[in-house]
């Protein structure tokens, strides 16, 4: 993975100086609250319900075992003994103290880590699939390219006061595992017919109160032109985003309202003229360099085994979490953080450093986090497979649910949030339980459940083949559902089922849903693709028939 | 307000004239509109002139006439309205304008390197600024991981030329 | 509707009410009930000149029921800790 030079080093710790003198401003009253909130946003730092919320940043959620011990070690000093992985790969820490940032950022800075631009309206931190480098199906290592952009979008002067939020997001595989196409930009890697890499940009997509798929907006872009190209799409939004109304300032609705070919043809004037300039063509040497940090580990030669045993319980584990890795004899370990009525995406301490010590030991000191809330061991030797799950297991992270209907995302909600209108944790729990059954889960087959307490849409609901939205109705929660939506390869955003549920019902409203799948769908079709034949009005009949 | 120009307090050389207002003698600033409707008469004066850029007016509205000025003032009229430093970039680098960018407006500390780096040179800051406080935000930052309108280059490219120089050595 | 002061301290985040001797407490119960419009709108006077006073953050009224519970659940959860963790916030102590 990515180390610092003495750049990114430089770059970090001065951060951490100019950070611990904002705090200072800010306690002396220098800096008022208002003037100190966007400073303390672009450091990931937010006032919640219960108190301060620091957002660290997991670079396309890649980690070093040292770095979650290290995000373990504050979650122990400075926190409350655990910590939140959330939905764009990053970790959360839900009780720091103001006075304690500066010391927890130096914390961090000492194992290359950091809070820059996790949040506020600058470039988000970049994310990509937690399968990289491990997966048979990539033609690159994403990772390599969201490395780049990483440093390009760091402390960039023209891109830090942005309309909105931005975020970007890399796949370099046919599936798409990062939701690239509800991204406000989407990058898809690929080789053209001469085996050289092609950089197809899509612009515009984006989930919240008005969910859109991107559009490719820049075709076969050369690597070497990447960032002017990004560049040229930021300046563009830059200028003539909206900035008269936060619900309408964000890329989606720039490009849905001049349309996909104006937005094309602005960005391919402004590329003319970024290219012209020169300054941002990557050079090769600067590419390779940072590739060789992405260099396969070096793996053994062994050949694939059958790593079955007697115990069923392990066996089921197996087949659910554990994903085929593209050289023989490894395999790609899912670490469910969504233990049956659990809080999804919460790690303790004590966990994060089983986890670390597991990477250490048998994933070459390499630890994923995914969109989906859950911690990757990317690369496993098959004959450690049963070691792993027993000590996964032991801490309570051996759940065999990825994929399927209790592996749910879940935005913190109104437990933590100060944005939510209702709770979404609560849900969760409340479908986790519904659905324990390890057989049960395993008949219903791949199901991505997601909620979100808001219709910022943290949970990622309109692309759950489920999705749940938190409203509030004159002070009482609220749960509306949608059906069919998807942040794959064939992105889709659900539709919405009809009226909302109290919180007691929804645990059944799913169970019905279920039951109409189960009597619709044919030999091996996924609730999606049930859903996609039938539509929703078997569905809808069905569920407002019943309640 | 003062103003900061080349890291020290300077004195405004240039007056604000409205655009129903007659132009007095002297350095002044106009608004675009103005540059645009009398123009004609403008380019005539002998005193320098300067033009204001409203937040939501495009530098490109100047291309081909930045010679004329000795100042282009940036508006910012909130400090969370950012379009100014690409406006800032846009006189830079496409319409290669070289005299006086002044940021004016709703203008925080922290966002006085990012300016600079985007093409700003002079700036009107709220009263009571010191100048070593003007001093220390602008050394905050050394590393830059982009080329902008500054003299700095980026990381991209330090990374390989100290490489070289290594080599060469 | 009865009515209370809340905010967050700026030092730590903690939630915090305004009590009636002027001081900011961490238990709603100490709080003190604003009973109209006029005088929910001094509490907000103290409560800006308390932000001038680096005390807190974002202060604002929120609605109480007769009995001194909070109308919203996103009151009942500042006043309380998070409903999914029991063994964190306010609650923890109780």
């Amino acid at each position: 993975m990515y180390r610092y030079d003495e750049f990114d080093q430089k770059a970090v710790d001065e951060r951490v100086v100019q950070f611990s003198g904002q705090v200072a401003r800010r306690l002396s009253g220098e800096l008022t609250e208002d003037e100190f909130k966007p400073l303390r946003l672009m450091n990931g730092l937010y006032l919640q319900l219960h108190a301060y919320m620091l957002r660290v940043a997991i670079p396309y959620g890649t980690l070093s075992s040292k770095q979650l011990r290290m995000l373990a070690h504050i979650a122990r000093k400075y926190d409350k003994d655990y910590a939140h992985f959330t939905t764009r790969q990053n970790l959360q820490y839900n009780w720091p103290r103001l006075a304690d940032v500066p010391a927890i950022l130096a914390d961090l800075a000492t194992v290359e880590m950091h809070a820059i631009q996790t949040s506020g309206n600058c470039i988000r931190n970049v994310t990509s699939d937690h399968f990289a480098g491990a997966s048979a199906d990539e033609v690159d290592d994403p990772r390599i390219w969201s490395e780049i952009i990483r440093q390009w979008s760091t402390f960039h002067p023209e891109f830090s006061y942005l309309p909105r939020k931005f975020k970007i997001a890399v796949t370099a595989a046919p599936k798409d595992r990062a939701a690239i196409k509800v991204h406000d930009i989407g990058i898809i890697i690929r080789r053209d017919a001469a085996d050289v890499l092609a950089f197809d940009v899509y612009v515009g997509g984006g989930q919240g109160r008005t969910p859109l798929i991107g559009h490719m907006i820049g075709e076969s872009i050369a690597a070497e032109d990447l960032l002017a190209y990004l560049e040229a799409t930021m300046r563009v939004y830059n200028q003539y985003g909206r900035r008269d109304n936060i619900y309408k300032a964000r890329i989606k609705i720039l490009v849905h309202q001049i349309g996909a070919d104006e937005m094309r043809r602005q960005v391919a004037v402004e590329f003319v003229e970024v290219k012209a300039q020169g300054a941002l063509a990557l050079p090769q040497v600067e590419i390779d360099r940072i590739a060789a940090y992405f260099a396969s580990p070096a793996f053994e030669t062994l050949s694939d085994e059958n790593p079955t045993t007697a115990n069923p319980a392990f066996n089921v584990w197996l087949e659910n979490n554990v994903a085929k890795h593209k050289v023989p004899g490894y395999a790609i370990v899912t670490v469910s953080l969504k233990p049956i009525g659990g809080i999804p995406g919460d790690a303790s301490a004590a966990q994060m450093d089983v986890v670390a010590g597991l990477a250490e030991k048998c994933s070459f000191d390499e630890v994923r986090v995914s969109h989906e809330q859950n911690l990757v061991l990317a690369h496993v030797r098959q004959r450690d497979l049963l070691t792993v799950w027993q000590q996964l297991a032991a801490a309570g992270l051996g759940t065999a649910n990825y994929g399927l209907i209790t592996d749910i995302i879940a935005c913190p909600g109104l437990d933590y949030c100060d944005l939510a209108n209702a709770r979404s944790i609560n849900i969760a729990q409340a479908i986790s339980t519904r659905f324990a059954n390890q057989d049960r889960q395993r008949e219903i087959g791949e199901l991505k459940l997601k909620i979100s307490g808001c219709i910022n849409a943290c949970g990622h609901h309109h692309v759950g083949h489920i999705g749940i939205l938190g409203v509030d109705k004159k002070g009482v929660e609220f749960y509306q559902i949608t059906l069919g939506g998807s942040g794959d390869e064939t992105a889709s955003v659900g539709e919405i089922l009809g009226p909302a549920f109290g919180e007691a019902d929804v645990p059944d409203a799913i169970e019905t849903l279920i039951d109409v799948y189960f009597a619709k769908r044919s030999p091996g079709e996924r609730f999606l693709d049930t859903y996609r034949r039938v539509g929703i009005q078997p569905f809808r009949e069905k569920l407002y028939a019943a309640h | 307000m003062p103003l900061i120009k080349n890291a020290a307090f300077t004195e405004n050389q240039f007056v604000h004239v409205a655009d129903d207002e007659t132009l007095p003698q002297g350095n002044v600033i106009v608004s675009l509109k103005r540059w645009q409707t009398e123009r004609a008469d403008l380019i005539t004066r002998n005193a320098p002139i300067g033009v204001r850029l409203n937040s939501d007016q495009s530098a490109e509205a100047l291309a081909g006439d930045v010679h004329h000025f000795a100042l282009i003032e940036i508006d910012f009229p909130k400090f969370r309205d950012g379009r100014g430093y690409s406006s800032a970039r846009i006189l830079r680098q496409r319409l290669a304008y070289t005299g006086e960018i002044r940021a004016v407006g709703d203008v925080l500390r922290d966002q006085w390197l990012f300016m600079k780096r985007c093409g700003v040179d002079s700036f009107e800051v709220r009263p009571g600024t010191r100048l070593e406080d003007f001093r220390s935000a602008l050394t905050e930052q050394t590393v830059f991981y982009q080329r902008s309108s500054d003299h700095h280059r980026s990381v991209f490219e330090r990374r390989h030329t100290a490489c070289q120089a290594l080599a060469a050595e | 509707m009865p009515q209370v002061l809340t905010a967050n301290r700026l030092s730590d985040g903690e939630v915090v009410y305004l009590a009636s001797d002027g001081a900011w407490v961490e238990r709603i119960a100490a709080a003190k009930v604003f009973t109209s419009p006029a005088e929910g709108e001094s509490g907000l006077h103290i409560g800006a000149a308390a932000e001038r006073e680096l005390k807190i953050v974002h202060a604002y009224l929120f609605d109480i029921t007769p009995a001194g519970k909070p109308v919203k659940m996103r009151e009942v959860i500042r006043a309380a800790g998070p409903t999914v963790r029991r063994d964190l916030g306010k609650q923890a102590a109780l």
